[in-house]
């Protein structure tokens, strides 16, 4: 599997690690409620199919992307910096 | 048709003519008394159990594809009872015993072969760890045996004693863990319930679930609508998709996990071994192949195939476990997907729809659990009371904080175990 | 009066050659961190090239030559290796010091590039990875930065803590590809 840095361009998967469906980058307020948090630190979709998920891009350029990917085929559409992604 | 030896015999001598299939290929009827989705390991045990010891006989196991050919037939065969906290520790054990029965209760050789698992371990920490460990283990009522060096040399000569980084400290024995024949798991237990009367449904798959007033009424499947009050989900890898049926969401991700196998060596490894420093472990298969495997991939996936970094991880912790293994070519690899939970530990719980039920979140760890797991929705289903043994898989855990698993203690977050 | 005597990174491993190539620790100098405040690039690329003669580095590029360069090292990150860097460019830019931080070595030889293939992860070779061209990326398992310095010269850099293992790694590698003649 080879993922688009939006930074570095297509590199190996090796190079990154992984943080999960991108839920995280809406992190609900901290009186938001026992619902709100649970739902975002643990009720996933899990889709089976187009995700966006989060990644770190550790061993290049250091940059949190989003990923467009199937987790079926494996194939990445492309990716984004996660900071460039409105909240 | 019971198996025994003269009647092994006798076919062998008649030309094999006298066996029949081991499970009828039903239509599906209109209405079961209660429907499994799933024919796995898990939802086939299930059905054997909810017939064999609750007497519940109109019961169909809806399979979307063939049974036995999710992560019962994509794993690594390893049975064992040695986990550590209050929750896993009683159900593992009640599990193992249950594989010790199987075979006289199935009248089916699954091939258990309880040769011992070895945890090794490479430090003074993890040498303590594993005494801990130990000391659950037998209050547990199960056995464990702490090794030293030259009590694991004894066992598996070959093994990197000395090396650098990782020299080997000892290792937690388990005698009573082992491998079975993972295939013949599914096919005991498809055969255990089809002969009580369960209809297994194969090439049968759930498209809805049907819910009305908060009650299940039933699944819509791709060869029609099946009536049924109670409704269990038991799809590993899968669950997230099922759930959705009921409108829930589960805190489960589906992680791919990858296994190989080389060609067939002679005997050469007795026991399961477990690396204590690298994610590693192997056995070797009654055919003779060494089977191994390591961590996840740690990324979301249903591919069913992982990726060369994880495989090369792989490798190298086993060469620098047991270099002799660079000799052996690796046949073919694998990959299951793995319904992870945030702390790692399964679920087998009602859901927020009254006669839904479900059990999932198995990790990388659902082989060893099979009987245990089917024995214990069986009760759930026809009790609506959790086993005492698993009466800690509650499904709400992670939303109270309250009764969490973290056997590994990374933390109950996704994508941490 | 105890006197501190200071050890370069490679200290007791470096030089060595291997067939036709060699590794040597490559005197940097001082190598200091430069992030620019947010949005702050440009001014930080005009405050470095009035005080060291260099713009700051597009991604994937190194500015300068030999003695002062500045190498792009990440998302909003270069480096400054060689010259001590001049005060006015705290005002626009974080700037930390970071020369010990790294083990940097050279690895020299005629397609010096198959030597990394077995170690890299990314193409570097001279038609897509030119001169002044550098990534970060693995070398091994070990997260570092690599920079083409000429057709048969590469700067490749990891965590000093990490030296020794680069060093055997590079070895490893070089004796490997000189094997095959």
């Amino acid at each position: 599997m080879r993922i688009t840095c939006p930074v570095c361009g297509s590199r190996d998967s090796r190079e990154f690690q992984y943080r999960g469906d991108a839920v995280a980058l809406r992190r609900p307020a901290p009186d938001a409620g026992v619902d709100a948090w649970d739902d975002y630190l643990h009720l996933r979709d899990n889709v089976a199919g187009r995700v966006r998920d989060l990644w770190l891009h550790g061993d290049g350029c250091g940059g949190w992307i989003v990923v467009e990917r199937d987790t079926v085929t494996h194939e990445v559409f492309g990716a984004t910096l996660a900071m460039e992604i409105e909240r | 048709m019971r198996f025994s030896g003269l009647r092994v015999i006798r076919e062998g001598l008649t030309g094999n003519k006298g066996w029949r299939p081991h499970w009828r290929d039903p239509a599906p009827k209109a209405e079961y008394d209660i429907v499994i989705i799933g024919g796995g390991g898990h939802g086939l045990a299930t059905a054997h159990y909810l017939a064999k010891v609750h007497g519940l006989r109109n019961v169909a196991v809806l399979e979307k594809g063939y049974i036995g050919g999710g992560n019962v037939g994509r794993n690594t065969t390893i049975v064992r009872a040695n986990y550590n906290m209050p929750g896993n520790s009683e159900f593992y054990s009640h599990s193992l015993k249950l594989w010790e029965g199987m075979e006289e209760d199935l009248n089916y050789n699954v091939m258990h072969s309880q040769r011992g698992v070895i945890n090794l371990f490479h430090s003074d920490g993890q040498r303590d760890y594993a005494a801990r460990r130990a000391n659950t283990m037998i209050n547990q009522g199960d056995d464990a045996v702490l090794l030293d060096r030259a009590g694991v040399r004894k066992m598996a000569p070959y093994l990197d004693f000395d090396n650098v980084r990782f020299p080997i400290y000892g290792g937690l024995y388990h005698p009573r863990g082992g491998t079975a024949r993972h295939d013949a798991v599914a096919w005991g237990f498809a055969r255990g319930a089809d002969s009580r009367g369960v209809d297994i449904i194969q090439n049968c798959e759930v498209t809805g679930i049907d819910i009305e007033n908060g009650a299940v009424r039933g699944v819509q499947t791709s060869r029609g609508a099946i009536r049924a009050s109670k409704v269990g989900i038991v799809v590993a890898g899968r669950s997230g998709q099922v759930a959705a049926m009921a409108g829930m969401r589960l805190p489960i991700e589906s992680h791919i996990l990858q296994a190989f196998v080389t060609e067939g060596l002679k005997p050469c490894i007795d026991q399961v071994i477990t690396f204590g420093m690298g994610h590693f472990y192997i056995s070797q298969s009654d055919k003779g192949g060494l089977v191994f495997g390591g961590d996840l991939d740690f990324y979301a996936s249903y591919a069913a195939r992982g990726n060369l970094p994880m495989a090369e991880h792989v490798m190298e912790a086993g060469m620098t476990l047991m270099p002799m293994i660079g000799k052996a070519k690796v046949l073919r690899s694998w990959g299951g997907i793995m319904d992870m939970t945030p702390d790692g530990s399964p679920i087998i719980d009602k859901t927020p729809v009254d006669g839904l039920f479900i059990d999932c979140g198995w990790c990388y760890g659902g082989f060893k659990a099979v009987p245990g797991s089917g024995h214990c929705f069986a009760h759930l289903i026809a009790t609506g009371n959790p086993h005492p043994v698993a009466e800690k898989f509650r499904l709400d855990r992670f939303r109270t904080g309250v009764g969490l698993m973290d056997e590994e203690g990374t933390g109950a977050q996704h994508n941490l175990h | 009066m105890l006197e501190l005597k200071p050890k370069s990174a490679c200290d007791g491993l470096l030089p060595l050659s291997v067939g036709a190539f060699s590794l040597t620790e490559e005197p940097v100098g001082r190598i200091t961190a430069l992030a620019p405040l947010r949005g702050r690039a440009a001014d930080l690329s005009d405050t470095l090239s009035r005080a060291h003669g260099m713009a700051l580095p597009s991604v994937g590029r190194a500015t300068g030559k030999a003695g002062a360069r500045a190498i792009w090292f990440g998302l909003h990150h270069s480096l400054l290796m060689g010259p001590d860097p001049d005060p006015a460019l705290a005002a626009v830019a974080s700037v930390t010091d970071q020369t010990d931080a790294w083990a940097v070595v050279r690895l020299d030889g005629p397609g010096a590039e198959t030597v990394l293939a077995r170690l890299c992860p990314v193409d570097l070779r001279a038609a897509v990875f030119k001169r002044g061209h550098t990534a970060r990326t693995q070398i091994m398992h070990m997260p570092g930065s690599v920079t083409r310095l000429s057709e048969r010269a590469f700067q490749i850099m990891v965590f000093r803590s990490m030296a020794g293992t680069l060093v055997h790694d590079l070895k490893s590698a070089m004796e490997a590809v000189s094997a095959r003649g």
